[in-house]
């Protein structure tokens, strides 16, 4: 029932940041997204006690989705990691941590947010630029001609994900899938654009992960009542397909505006049905041998095309069209009168498949950029959270395309980016103070809270109370277990960084993180030869990172320059 | 429940309003967040959106709302500086009105008696506002302030060229005060490589203007989740919604729009189709189908490659389509499609009613039509080929949050709006006595009144019921007529309207305000006791009570002019009748002309407080010098808000200072203020604020009625029913 109501005034607030609650409600958020963090992070269990499914998941998409939030400028954050995720799949935590500690970082300064928001879009251009520069040693190259990077960044991005519950074993056997069914996406021969074609991902829960496969063309699931009445198929070279989008039901589609008076005894679903045997005669005689329909097909017509040897299936829905038709490489066919014989399209091969208790109906294209990615796993919540991940994965490995770099994982990039922001701030500090009234101190206090709202970040990946060291040469992520025994020296322990480029065998100059230390500049030029020698690399999406850290930085900002916040409380 | 309507309870209300968007005023404004019913949130700098959003109830708010958003419509610009000038202007009114409280006491008045005597008095000083709104504000515009004017054309030549560097200052200083602090930059340079882009010959900016302004909305694409700096613009057009088929074709593309099916149906509307026989349904159905065929091979033959429709079409069609490597774009909106044919030139294609052949008329060209992805959300990109001055181009505006975008959005039309405004000439009429003593030495008669020697009792009565018919009298003939002159008796204000250049009997506005220097006021002005020694009783009281306590105003900056006055205010409610010939005033006829701008920063507002006060001091009538005075304080309310942050040499009395004595010594002012804004929308907004404040003032009465709302009414019933 619509009722129009007198709206009641709003309530505003003032400076919103300062107030308890938006503090409480914003360190709640940033611990709870923390703790989530990086593939020790822990896992979270959303669940409505009325009832309806549970589900177990550490990723932000999930996570954020279900996470009712009350406080405006925390919605302001939640909505804004959302969107990034909506665009990037990968990162969302990464933002949003990132932005929550920047928030509290520069709450803390007592600066005027004029002077901290154009600081920090100083720091973040610095940042940006170093990234996108050729001097950048947190970013390599892709070398296509190998596997070996693109495998890294999918198994860094199945790592990092430990609700889906996959043991080593099976992380390798997905990560290689998730690759092939991209690979198989790239079509042959490119010209100037191209366009890639699509995984289509079908889950199947209560399998055992190592079942997981992937299969060339499309696969329709199909009940077994259906699957009994499609008759044994025939075997030949190359199947031809009518691919249709209208209904073949025979119901009577849009006759006007004006009114139809139907003379008695004139029965107008005969009429139709005539049409609809005539269609069905016409494909018999052009030798169709698989006819779709996304809509419904009328039962005669079925009994009609199964008498004369044709399969028919129907109710494909429209998500399944496009890349249906590019499988057939045809247009679907929008006509029930006479069919130009251009528009049938033809598959290589049909079969009927049978994954777990689920049948279904798999066509394989002669050539085409479409590919089944069948995935398994245990139980509904891990398999949802594997899904979303090989999204992820997926989308990560087309943004990598498109800019073929990768950045250093697990930590590295950060503590090496604050190295550098310390470094260029502490020396050359004109460079920032060029055309601004701002003063040194100012700087040095925003910078401060820049790096360590970076270096806090790097550390929410350590969730077993271990610490973080960082080198004095490279400026890497280093973890150390906890409850080390006293007698062994500390330093000598960490083999490998937190991306894996570098062992400790070097000399390098151990210091704790968030530790007071002379600005050094860290090693720039990142030498492949080093790229070579490691075998297994952590590796971020490039293009996911980037714009994640853009974003979180300009929402901070945002956050930063509320004044007061209007609420409609109608 | 009735609510006296008063300058303190506005005064409150505006106060309330000003803590609110004084925090998002200028440069270093701050942003708000307001959250919609609906759970979104929206980022505003904006003032008339954020008054929206308090959804106020207190009935003077909402008149001041409803005033802001009507000033919004014309220029869309300047909600913020509106509620902070109104408030300072209440305050300065309020002012008055404390030190004048005593000389409208009449021992033996009740209370509600001086309530009715008070909103008398607020509407003899409302009606000097529109005076001065509509008389002196044109003059001391035309022939004061005009001399700073800059202009944001290159050249004062008829051709009116835009100059880039003018359209920067300018876009950036208005920016500045409405978006995010570390994105106004970028949205400016946006704009204005996006007018000059579309803009294909120099001097036709104001179609190009108008075409973006009213088809805003379709030329611009919001993405969110990505950072604002990746906002850009994007040559063509760009329409919201996918290909229902795409046939890649390469060169010129020829394109038809259509605004009905393609496929015949049965019947049309109002008409009946009968069927006599399954045949004839078939054959009917066969014909459409070989019909649609025919007109879509036709279109093919014609070399058409692209099909826009404001309809659906039915699946056959895009069947066709798609065999005849026909691309399709269906359910264009109305809006599109105006924006198309206002861009090419393009009528649609009328379907032939016969299947004859015969050449299309109705086809243009496009130089590209593709798909284009942002954010994995696919468009259509066309690349009209123009046929007026305006070359299409999009703005694609991306943000992390809708509510960040769509402020910008916001402003970017705004903006469009405000651009539009400078390039039009705003008129200037004003009345200019020749001899300014006009007034004074006109023969005066003293009219005799029925009321003015009553007791005032009697007299509350005959306000009381004559008072509404009179405002909305009023109201609607000012509106109408701006009519300077009105005879003002003191009870009853009939406005009316008088043919000019007549020599005729010229009933002249009389709130008289003595406003004098201490030593003139001590006694009953002998020039009022001349003209009025018929009433000598009366006058005696009056100037008696006009021996109020000696106020100082209080004018915060040391070694102004304007302290040395003392003044001290007192109003008179008079009742005069002065003769005056129409041949001894002349009507002036001037303009602001297009492109006129002054830095920001309060330049405006301080150049017109200067020459406000300038006037004030030569002006012989008490009550224009009264009203121009409190104008021209409320004026530099906002150069202080705007200076409120800086510190030494920057603060705002230093800036004050050097601005009046380098318009002391006529020398030109340095603003340290890069950006430029426009003399018009000033102008326009300083009316609007008068006219608002009259508004407000002529109310005496708030009447709280407790029907409902007529909507719920007429719903309820029908649900009974």
């Amino acid at each position: 029932m619509y009722r129009l109501e007198a709206k009641k005034p709003s309530t505003c607030s003032s400076d919103p940041l300062s107030g308890e609650r938006a503090r409480a409600s914003l360190a709640a958020l940033r611990g709870l997204l923390t703790s989530c963090y990086g593939p020790a992070g822990r896992l979270k269990q959303l669940h409505n006690g009325q009832g309806g499914s549970v589900a177990t998941t550490s990723q932000s998409a999930a996570l954020l989705a279900g996470l009712p939030v009350s406080h405006p400028t925390v919605k302001v954050l939640t909505a804004a990691v959302r969107n990034h995720v909506a665009c990037f799949s990968d990162g969302g935590l990464f933002t949003a941590i990132l932005c929550c500690n920047l928030v509290e970082n520069v709450q803390r300064l007592g600066l005027t947010p004029t002077t901290v928001i154009k600081l920090n879009k100083h720091l973040l251009s610095l940042c940006t630029s170093y990234l996108k520069s050729e001097v950048c040693a947190c970013r390599i190259p892709v070398d296509f001609s190998s596997t070996q990077i693109l495998l890294s960044l999918v198994r860094s991005i199945l790592t990092s994900k430990p609700a889906c519950m996959l043991i080593a074993k099976e992380v390798d056997h997905i990560s290689t899938l998730i690759l092939r069914a991209f690979l198989l996406t790239i079509p042959e021969n490119a010209q100037e654009h191209i366009i890639l074609g699509k995984s289509i991902i079908v889950p199947l829960k209560g399998q055992r992960v190592i079942d997981s496969a992937v299969l060339p063309g499309i696969l329709i699931e199909v009940s077994e009542i259906q699957l009994m009445k499609i008759l044994p198929i025939k075997k030949a070279d190359s199947f031809k397909v009518a691919l249709f989008c209208v209904s073949l039901s025979g119901d009577l589609s849009d006759t006007g505006e004006g009114t139809l008076l139907v003379s008695y005894g004139v029965s107008l679903e005969n009429a139709a049905l005539d049409r609809l045997f005539n269609l069905g005669k016409q494909l018999v005689s052009d030798h169709v041998d698989l006819v779709l329909c996304q809509k419904v097909i009328h039962p005669s017509l079925k009994q009609f095309l199964r008498t004369h040897r044709v399969v028919a299936v129907d109710r494909i829905g429209v998500s399944l069209m496009e890349p249906l038709s590019k499988v057939a490489g045809t247009r679907p066919i929008g006509s029930l009168g006479s069919i130009s014989p251009s528009s049938y399209g033809s598959v290589k091969d049909l079969c009927i498949a049978k994954f777990g208790r689920k049948h279904f109906f798999h066509l394989i294209p002669n050539k085409a950029t479409i590919c089944s990615l069948l995935l398994c796993n245990r139980n509904d919540t891990a398999c949802d959270e594997l899904k979303l991940t090989c999204q992820t994965a997926l989308h990560a490995l087309q943004l990598t395309i498109k800019d073929p770099y990768v950045l250093l994982g697990g930590g590295c990039t950060e503590t090496h980016l604050v190295a550098y922001i310390r470094h260029k701030t502490r020396n050359e500090p004109e460079s920032f103070l060029r055309d601004e009234r701002y003063s040194q101190s100012e700087l040095q206090l925003t910078a401060e809270a820049f790096c360590s709202a970076l270096e806090s970040l790097a550390g929410s990946l350590e969730h077993d109370g271990g610490e973080i060291l960082t080198d004095g040469k490279y400026g890497h992520f280093w973890s150390v277990q906890a409850n080390l025994p006293s007698a062994v020296n500390w330093p000598d322990l960490p083999s490998r960084c937190g991306c894996g480029l570098y062992s400790s065998q070097e000399e390098l100059s151990w210091s704790f993180l968030r530790s007071a230390r002379h600005p050094f500049p860290p090693q720039t030029c990142l030498s492949l030869e080093a790229t070579g020698s490691a075998d297994t690399l952590t590796l971020d999406c490039f293009t996911a990172k980037l714009s994640g850290l853009q974003v979180a930085v300009e929402t901070a900002s945002l956050i930063l320059d509320l004044s007061c916040v209007i609420e409609d409380t109608n | 429940m009735a609510a006296a309507g008063s300058v303190t309870v506005a005064l409150h209300v505006a106060e309330v309003l000003e803590t609110i968007v004084s925090g998002c005023l200028g440069p270093e404004g701050r942003q708000v967040l307001c959250t919609k019913p609906t759970g979104e949130v929206l980022i505003s700098r904006d003032g008339g959106r954020l008054l929206k959003a308090l959804h106020l109830e207190h009935p003077v708010a909402r008149v001041m709302v409803a005033c802001v958003s009507s000033h919004l419509r014309k220029t869309g610009d300047g909600a913020k500086t509106f509620i902070i000038f109104l408030c300072h202007l209440l305050r300065g009114l309020r002012e008055i009105t404390d030190k004048e409280k005593d000389s409208f006491l009449f021992e033996n008045i009740q209370t509600y008696g001086r309530h009715w005597k008070n909103c008398c008095q607020w509407k003899f000083i409302s009606q000097a506002l529109l005076t001065f709104q509509t008389q002196i504000l044109d003059y001391v515009m035309d022939h004061y302030l005009s001399r700073n004017f800059l202009s944001i054309f290159s050249s004062c030549t008829k051709e009116r060229t835009l100059c880039r560097n003018s359209l920067e200052m300018l876009l950036e200083a208005y920016f500045c005060g409405r978006v995010g602090r570390n994105n106004h930059n970028l949205i400016s340079q946006l704009m204005c490589d996006y007018v000059f882009k579309c803009t294909a010959c120099e001097s036709r900016f104001e179609e190009v203007l108008e075409i973006v302004d009213d088809c805003f909305v379709e030329l611009k694409v919001s993405v969110t989740g990505l950072p604002v700096s990746d906002s850009r613009n994007i040559a063509g057009l760009v329409l919201q919604r996918d290909f229902s088929v795409y046939c890649p074709a390469d060169g010129d593309i020829r394109i038809v729009i259509v605004t009905e099916t393609i496929q015949p149906l049965f019947s049309i509307s109002g008409s009946e189709f009968i069927l006599n026989s399954e045949a004839q349904f078939q054959t009917s159905q066969f014909w459409i189908t070989e019909r649609t065929k025919a007109i879509v091979k036709h279109l093919q033959n014609q070399n058409v490659k692209l099909l826009l429709s404001t309809v659906k079409q039915p699946d056959l069609v895009i069947y066709c389509a798609g065999l005849n490597g026909i691309s399709v774009v269906e359910c264009l909106s109305p809006e599109e499609l105006s924006l198309i044919q206002r861009v090419i030139g393009l009528a649609p294609f009328v379907l032939p009613e016969a299947s004859s052949q015969y050449e299309l008329s109705h086809t243009a060209l496009v130089k590209f039509c593709k798909p284009l992805i942002l954010r994995s959300k696919r468009y259509v990109h066309l690349g009209l080929m123009s046929t007026c001055s305006f070359i299409p181009h999009c703005i694609v505006l991306c943000g992390p949050v809708q509510g960040l975008v769509e402020q910008h959005e916001d402003a970017l039309h705004g903006a469009f709006k405000m651009l539009r405004q400078v390039f039009k000439d705003l008129d200037l009429n004003y009345v200019m006595q020749t001899s300014d003593q006009n007034c004074t030495s006109g023969p005066r008669i003293y009219k005799n009144s029925r009321e003015s020697n009553e007791l005032p009792k009697s007299v509350n009565c005959s306000i009381q019921r004559s008072y509404q018919d009179t405002v909305v009298k009023n109201k609607g003939e000012l509106a109408k007529t701006q009519t300077n002159l009105k005879v003002c008796s003191n009870l009853i204000v009939p406005s009316i309207k008088l043919e000019k250049n007549v020599l005729c009997s010229t009933p002249k506005v009389a709130v008289t305000d003595s406003y004098q220097t201490d030593e003139a006021l001590r006694c009953s002005s002998p020039n009022k006791g001349r003209i009025m020694d018929d009433h000598e009783p009366f006058i005696e009281s009056n100037s008696a009570n006009s021996k109020t306590e000696n106020t100082r105003r209080e004018i915060s900056y040391e070694n102004l002019q304007v302290k040395k006055l003392a003044t001290k205010d007192s109003i008179l409610p008079l009742r005069y009748k002065s003769i005056a010939m129409c041949s001894s005033q002349s009507y002036y006829f001037s303009s602001i002309p297009a492109g006129c701008v002054l830095p920001v920063g309060g330049n405006f507002e301080i150049l017109l407080h200067y020459y406000l006060l300038n006037y004030a001091k030569k002006c012989q009538q008490s009550e224009q010098t009264m009203v121009s005075r409190i104008i021209a304080n409320a004026l530099l309310g906002i150069p202080k808000i705007l200076y409120k942050s800086k510190k030494g040499n920057y603060s705002f009395p230093q800036v004050y200072l050097r601005a009046l004595q380098a318009l002391q010594t006529s020398q030109p002012m340095i603003s340290n203020q890069t950006g430029l804004e426009s003399v018009a929308g000033k102008y326009q907004l300083l009316t609007s604020v008068l006219q608002c404040l009259t508004n407000i003032l002529t109310v005496d009465l708030v009447i709280n009625i407790k029907r409902q709302p007529q909507e719920v009414d007429d719903q309820d019933s029908e649900e009974e029913l």
